[in-house]
């Protein structure tokens, strides 16, 4: 009896602090969020109930739907232009086309290291009307005073950033590929080798069918970042101009710490969590359906 | 390079065919691309630091004419760079190793003890946690900590650290407890040793291999978090670097210089770092990407 008693104590002792810091770092706040977000609420004073009224002005304003437009785009660059590129990437690295993988490697990967705030900045000079890339077209067209009109138009101010992630973030696609493609015996390739199998036929027919559950991987790794986005665009622009660049992430913390509209800021971080939640269990169950269609 | 030439003969990894030259000419240019597009803007950063903010502001892309070491003086003092560096080193050291502590005692708890139930619940309770985004907890977290008053304090900042930082770090404990053989922990057990003492002298040891990517992984994350420290730190003595920079990049100063050189000063821990551990960097996103 004694012993079950030590090893339900050290059990407790184990796990408890964990599950506390937890549950109220995470688990509370969250559940707060949601009743919050029901309410309309300054900080101070007791937050009165206002039921779907945070929901229903969130979605009717402009500057949320033209947020919610660049989250989109940049789950969408990350499909189209970073996946791709980071297989591009890991499979020439895989393949061993080249010497010196290990260099190729540890450059593209190095900016995911580095602070947001940093890339931010130091974007911000790339692209400032006196940066570098300005500079750089000026001497090319040899015009001194050519502009780039597109940070102050409303439907292209979001290009710069979409860059700049670009930039900072595929090497992890890369890595993630290198990573599955490395567990793909490498005796499946030495036979369809031998079979006289043509490197195109390989990657075909043998690598990509096996990359498709990594594609789905990376992509829940776009929309999480996606949403998730708000360092680097806050450091950047700060959803400027004129909310041009804005992300729901930025609208939700001006709307709270700028305006302080605690209830509403709460509603849009639900959204946030709804819609982070909502389109990674729509994959997997895409992912799950098409698993079985495969293994039929 | 310590692997085999390609064409060598001998089997080493992969049979070859043998590659047309055109081939390693597209893969050679394609990462040279790459490569040169991802280091050119910090190298541009890097000796930009070393020219005052006239040369810059005449020539954008000339490299220093001498190496013009006041930027560095100046940002560091005026930027109050050093305490920001302290504060950086202080939160994630404290939060990593806390976090680390935690998350393997919590994998020993629920991988090793028959309390299957429970354990299932916290598990899948602490992996939900993986996809919850820190900005959909500011809104109560700000309010809770003033509420407490907790704000504005250094146990304000690590308490949010960890609380984030253990989802990830529980999920890659469990996977490399989860597989210690029983019989290793039993011969401790039959040694007299308690649960307790089988954690510190049997486990945590085991779990070495695990614990530097959690280390490394979290280590990282604190270093260059943004957000809670901006949300719930007003005194500037308290802030971190990511912080402070943004402060620095924002504040009055146009001179350029001075903020190439900050850009630089914040860069260099977290460059020495990735040239030491990238790969247990790369690990740990790998492992996050294979659990599907």
């Amino acid at each position: 009896m004694r012993s079950e008693l030590h090893k339900k104590l050290s059990y407790t002792i184990l796990t408890l602090p964990a599950v506390l810091i937890y549950a109220s770092m995470i688990v509370f706040p969250v559940l707060v969020s949601l009743i919050l977000s029901f309410t309309k609420w300054s900080g101070f004073g007791t937050p009165s109930f206002i039921g779907l009224q945070n929901y229903i002005t969130m979605f009717k304003d402009p500057v949320f739907l033209h947020g919610l437009r660049n989250n989109a785009l940049i789950i969408l660059g990350s499909l189209f232009i970073q996946i791709p590129f980071g297989f591009l990437l890991a499979y020439l690295l895989y393949r061993r086309l080249v010497n010196h993988r290990d260099f190729f490697e540890a450059m593209i990967f190095l900016p995911v290291s580095i602070s947001a705030i940093v890339v931010a900045i130091l974007w911000n000079q790339i692209f400032s009307p006196a940066g570098l890339f300005t500079s750089l077209i000026r001497m090319v067209l040899h015009d001194p005073r050519f502009v780039f009109p597109i940070f102050e138009n409303k439907t292209w101010a979001i290009s710069p950033v979409l860059v700049v992630i670009i930039w900072m973030y595929t090497g992890i696609y890369m890595i993630i590929f290198l990573a599955n493609l490395q567990k793909i015996s490498p005796s499946i390739i030495e036979a369809a080798i031998i079979d006289g199998a043509r490197e195109s036929q390989i990657l075909f027919h043998i690598i990509a069918p096996s990359m498709i559950h990594v594609i789905f991987t990376t992509t829940i790794f776009a929309i999480s970042g996606s949403l998730k986005s708000f360092d680097l665009i806050f450091a950047m622009t700060g959803g400027g101009p004129a909310h041009y660049t804005e992300v729901i992430a930025i609208y939700m913390y001006y709307h709270t710490f700028k305006y302080y509209k605690y209830g509403f800021g709460s509603a849009v971080s639900i959204v946030i969590v709804f819609l982070s939640l909502g389109l990674i269990s729509m994959l997997q169950y895409i992912h799950a359906k098409l698993e079985k269609h495969y293994h039929a | 390079m310590h692997e085999k030439p390609d064409h060598s003969p001998i089997k080493t990894h992969f049979v070859q065919h043998k590659t047309p030259t055109w081939h390693v000419v597209v893969a050679y240019s394609i990462l040279g691309m790459f490569t040169f597009l991802t280091i050119a803007p910090l190298i541009w950063m890097s000796y930009t630091s070393f020219k005052p903010n006239k040369q810059i502001i005449q020539n954008i892309f000339s490299l220093p004419h001498s190496l013009f070491l006041d930027n560095y003086i100046i940002a560091w003092q005026r930027g109050n760079l050093g305490v920001a560096m302290f504060n950086s080193f202080f939160y994630s050291f404290l939060a990593t190793f806390i976090t680390t502590f935690l998350a393997l005692s919590t994998g020993y708890g629920l991988t090793k003890f028959p309390y299957k139930k429970f354990s299932a619940f916290f598990y899948s309770f602490f992996i939900m946690g993986l996809l919850i985004s820190v900005h959909s907890i500011l809104v109560p977290l700000f309010v809770m900590e003033t509420t407490l008053n907790i704000d504005n304090t250094r146990i304000g900042i690590l308490i949010p650290y960890i609380g984030f930082g253990l989802p990830f770090s529980i999920y890659l404990a469990v996977s490399y407890i989860r597989d210690i053989p029983k019989e290793v922990e039993d011969a401790a057990r039959i040694d007299g040793a308690g649960y307790l003492v089988t954690f510190t002298r049997i486990i945590i040891p085991m779990s070495l291999p695990v614990t530097t990517t959690m280390i490394i992984f979290s280590f990282l994350a604190n270093w260059n978090d943004f957000i809670f420290v901006f949300i719930l730190i007003s005194k500037e003595a308290l802030r971190s670097l990511p912080v402070s920079l943004n402060a620095f990049a924002g504040g009055r100063s146009r001179d350029l210089g001075l903020l190439f050189a900050a850009l630089v000063i914040a860069t260099i821990p977290i460059i020495l770092f990735y040239v030491i551990f990238r790969k247990h960097i790369v690990r740990g996103f790998a492992a996050g990407s294979i659990k599907g």
